[in-house]
């Protein structure tokens, strides 16, 4: 009979919950913002980055006195990194929160799945994170503030053929949707300019230990080894590859902008080339957010944070004008021109695409060197804009 | 209420699985943990199938189910064999090895990025759109019911008497005439190939699948659900998956995310967990008595 | 290049067998799979972190480096035993007698609270661990290994040798071979099983703690390190005889150089490792379900 008892009591329960829910869904016209990332589970640490960058964001935004004089609401939602959660998450915050727009997902897995989402019920989404080619052409809800595996990885692979003078190359890459998307891009330029990518080497996600990969690649005579990946990933290959005696130099990707891989990898870092978003000339935001990140959650963020923070920073401006209306935002996101975020000048391209330029950095010790920002033009030449 | 309706969905498609694995546990007493791996192979069998062939959903389906019914085979005929944990890490071994596969793939799967944009369910001409919850719950409603009476009706004949006397004494019961391999096997098949039709429908819910959702966790998600419901109790699997997949979202219900720190949740959930299965490790409904049978039901029980 | 692919396995074989001995300790005694083995691993590998750089200080490399991470270590591996003979004591003991199945749920909710706790409260982000001493790789015929490597290898010998001392010829190791064998039969031999339990699991867990240290040197912290290493060695364990103490140390080295070597030699993708990994574990099973050094158990009528 305690069965029965227990049934009992969780029906209640249930109840209860139902009701506190209908009441907690019932202010619909606020300006509040969603976020959809990884809080808990494998991924979760560039979930946290990115949902303390939003937090920042609309903290800053409502000292400043909100709205006209409204707060903004920022609510994050956990998608532990799977499809499955992610759709719950993006259910809760259309249906019971009647959020204006959304920041995230930071998983391109889980972006394609929220993103058609997105796209049905016309909310505009702006991902921090998701590079993967596709993601914004499921419609035009769909933004963000990193750029598409392609355009990096075109700018990577055109750079060190025409730049570095690289002819035959080596990559080690896990299998997750942003490496190998990274990956992908990169070889694509390379071999067509003429070049050839001769040893590849793969991991799995999760993986700390790549002496193997590294000791084949040691013995392939490749000029460079290109490893776009995650900041901790990275941070161990460096200080691996130094351990089985690599002496050729390393090549890297945004990743790298996140300054904990001085802390993690030390030494390790001299010498390496990366392709990161070019730094906005026109101010010291970057710096400023950087400090103020610091101040407020005593860690440094990396560069997916500092999307966050813009993506976050782009809606409220565009709430300021349209106020909660998601079609009006979106076309206000959309008319974004020239805005100046920490992470550079945003524009966006026709397909919500980021249309920005991408630098060149140079690690020497543990401090990285701006080299330039070059775009790719329509015949696959390399342009310097600065 | 649109929300609740997607716990609904998600319990559904969950309890599918939960039946199977309850054939398998609950009265088999066969400690399987890759449920993930059978509901990986439905879903991708239908992603590919419709996406990449063509195909039409509900043609998919049988394909789903005997894909996975015939890896339970593969992976059933041999292992089954073992006893006890052997076997829970026999199983183990073959989920992660169906995540590593869809994850490397990437030829068939297109690895990590997974397959998206899968066409939407047809019934009679009428599109059934997951974002239209309604519709999409009774579809899978519809299903779990259909598989609840057709596993009780496994359980309440044959091959279910077999498999609880197989649970009960493996060699008492190869002497009373039973094979015992045979009722394994099958029953593990049908376990497996409920699990394939839940990963079917959980790929036509998210029109996407990647290879993250199919993790060990899920595994042991499922497992939780029948034990917690109580094993060898469809009806109680069912209430388990409604009542884990209820405190999972529970934080979202109330509307308390902001307040709550994410891992909160995973910390109370594992101390539920715990707390359960110190204080009713039979489950919340126990196992199911047959009532034509009561006096050897209850002999089973306290023995 | 082969040399060095095999100084390679071997060392991450080190790292399994390592974490493969704890695991053997307790399924050996008690019949059960203790998930929250590798969290464990996790939280001994944060604890000697904290304490190693609150001993350390500023000190620069030298002995007192190398003092302090001894320190650390023995404070990590008491704090875990204490830690593992409670939720022994919480989560396990009320259910010995339960079916096999309630443990395993019950270990896995452990395991949620550890990992999410542990999120919880040090933050998801790898926290680097310093080595104790200079780590410059030393080339020993044109193979690069790591002092950190070497220690790796030497501390899971001499953990194997004692683990298997202790058992063997020692009372106490006597009365776990006791309990092991038959509980109720021990206790009316006058064991304390109850003690002797506890016993095995503050073993079990200071095991981990010294483990989980030399794994975050090179791994890092980070609340999930003891997951899917956690797995694979325990894989390693079931695949040398689990409960053989010498065999875990077997199943791991072997794990690790079969993990090397079938990408290096034969050339299977990278990517597929893990599936090496459990197709052997499966295989093995099916040939010798007792593993390789395991005895095999008489099935009772």
């Amino acid at each position: 009979m305690r069965g029965k008892k227990l049934v009992l009591i969780l029906a209640v329960m249930l109840v209860a919950s139902l009701s506190l829910f209908a009441q907690a869904s019932s202010d619909s016209d606020s300006y509040k913002i969603g976020f959809i990332g990884p809080l808990t589970g494998d991924n979760s640490a560039y979930g946290v980055f990115c949902r303390q960058a939003a937090e920042l964001a609309v903290n800053q935004a409502n000292a400043n006195g909100g709205i006209d004089g409204k707060m903004i609401e920022l609510i994050a939602e956990d998608s532990e990194g799977s499809v499955e959660r992610g759709l719950a998450a993006i259910e809760k915050l259309s249906s019971s929160d009647n959020i204006v727009a959304l920041v995230g997902p930071v998983l391109t897995g889980t972006a394609f799945a929220v993103g058609e989402r997105c796209q049905n019920e016309g909310i505009p989404m702006i991902s921090p994170s998701a590079t993967h080619a596709d993601i914004t052409n499921i419609g035009d809800y769909i933004f963000r503030t990193i750029v598409s595996d392609g355009l990096q990885g075109q700018v990577a692979g055109t750079y060190f053929y025409d730049v570095l003078g690289y002819r035959n190359i080596g990559c080690l890459y896990v299998m997750n949707d942003y490496s190998k998307g990274l990956y992908d891009g990169m070889k694509a330029a390379f071999e067509a300019k003429g070049g050839t990518v001769s040893a590849v080497e793969t991991g799995n996600v999760g993986d700390k230990d790549f002496r193997t990969q590294l000791t084949n690649l040691k013995n392939s005579n490749v000029e460079a080894i290109y490893i776009p990946n995650y900041t901790v990933e990275m941070a161990q290959m460096l200080e691996q590859a130094a351990q089985v005696g690599i002496t050729v130099p390393f090549l890297s990707c945004d990743g790298f902008s996140n300054p904990d891989i001085y802390a993690l990898a030390g030494d390790f870092t001299d010498g390496v080339i990366y392709v990161a978003p070019a730094p906005a000339k026109e101010s010291d935001l970057h710096t400023k957010f950087v400090s103020e990140y610091e101040a407020a959650f005593n860690m440094s963020p990396d560069s997916f944070a500092t999307n966050a923070y813009d993506a976050t920073n782009i809606i409220i401006e565009a709430m300021r004008s349209a106020g909660t209306d998601r079609a009006a935002v979106r076309d206000e996101i959309a008319a974004t021109k020239d805005f100046v975020g920490a992470s550079g000048v945003i524009n966006f391209a026709p397909n919500g695409d980021l249309v920005a330029y991408q630098a060149i950095y140079k690690v020497e010790g543990t401090t990285p060197v701006y080299q330039g920002s070059y775009s790719v033009d329509a015949d696959g030449n390399l342009v310097q804009v600065d | 209420m649109s929300f609740f309706l997607l716990i609904l969905i998600y319990t559904g498609i969950y309890a599918l699985m939960a039946i199977g694995q309850n054939l398998i546990t609950g009265y088999g007493g066969m400690l399987s943990l890759c449920q993930a791996g059978f509901y990986g192979i439905g879903a991708y069998a239908t992603a590919i199938l419709t996406v990449t062939f063509g195909w039409n959903f509900w043609a998919t389906l049988p394909v789903a189910i005997g894909l996975s019914a015939l890896f339970g085979l593969l992976i059933g005929l041999p292992t089954l064999r073992l006893n006890g944990d052997y076997l829970a890490i026999a199983t183990l071994g073959f989920g992660e090895i169906v995540r590593n596969v869809l994850n490397n793939w990437v030829s068939l799967t297109n690895g990590p990025m997974g397959i998206q944009r899968i066409p939407m369910v047809e019934i009679f001409g009428f599109q059934i759109n997951p974002y239209r919850k309604v519709a999409f719950a009774i579809l899978v409603w519809v299903f779990v019911v259909a598989l609840y009476f057709i596993f009780k009706r496994f359980a309440k004949c044959r091959l279910g008497r077999a498999l609880m006397a197989i649970s009960e004494d493996e060699i008492a019961a190869g002497s009373m005439g039973i094979n015992v391999t045979i009722y394994k096997v099958v029953a593990f098949m049908l376990g497996a190939s409920s699990a394939g039709l839940a990963g079917s429908f959980f790929a036509v819910y998210s029109l996407s699948v990647t290879p993250g959702s199919f993790q060990f966790m899920t595994s042991v998600l499922v497992l939780c659900m029948v034990v917690l419901g109580g094993m060898g109790n469809f009806k109680a699997c069912i209430l388990g998956a409604f009542i884990i997949q209820f405190i999972s979202y529970l934080p979202q219900l109330l509307g308390v995310t902001n307040l709550v720190p994410a891992q909160a949740k995973q910390v109370f959930f594992g101390l539920i967990l715990v707390v359960m299965m110190v204080w009713r490790p039979q489950g919340i409904l126990g196992r199911e008595k047959f009532t034509y049978v009561k006096k050897s039901a209850k002999g089973i029980q306290e023995g | 290049m082969f040399f060095q692919h095999f100084t390679n396995g071997l060392t991450l074989g080190g790292i399994y067998a390592l974490i493969a001995l704890g695991y053997t300790m307790v399924y050996g005694i008690l019949k059960f799979i203790n998930f929250a083995h590798g969290d464990i691993l996790m939280v001994g590998a944060y604890i000697g972190m904290f304490s190693f750089n609150f001993f350390r200080g500023d000190a620069p490399l030298g002995a007192w480096t190398f003092f302090s991470f001894v320190l650390a270590m023995i404070v990590s591996a008491a704090f875990c035993a204490f830690l593992g003979m409670f939720i022994e004591r919480v989560a396990y003991k009320p259910l010995r007698h339960a079916s096999r199945l309630a443990p395993l749920l019950s270990a896995i909710g452990v395991s949620f609270i550890l990992s999410n706790g542990a999120a919880w409260l040090w933050g998801t982000q790898s926290k680097k661990f310093d080595y104790p001493f200079d780590n410059t790789p030393l080339m020993i015929g044109g193979v690069a290994i790591t002092p950190h490597q070497i220690l790796i290898l030497v501390v899971s010998l001499i953990l194997m040798v004692v683990l298997k001392l202790f058992v063997d010829r020692t009372r106490l190791g006597k009365a776990m071979r006791a309990t092991s064998l038959d509980q109720d039969t021990a206790l009316l031999m006058g064991i304390n099983v109850n003690q002797v339990i506890s016993l095995t699991f503050a073993i079990g867990s200071a095991l981990a703690a010294i483990g989980g240290i030399l794994i975050a040197f090179d791994y890092k912290c980070y609340p999930t390190l003891g997951m899917m290493t956690g797995l694979k060695a325990f894989v390693a364990a079931v695949a040398g005889g689990i409960g053989n103490i010498t065999g875990a140390m077997l199943g791991g080295i072997l794990l690790g150089l079969l993990e090397t070597f079938g990408v290096a030699i034969l050339g299977i993708p990278m990517g597929y490792k893990d599936t090496i990994a459990f197709a052997i574990l499966i295989l093995i099973l099916l040939v010798k379900p007792e593993g390789l050094l395991g005895k095999r158990e008489k099935e009772k009528v």
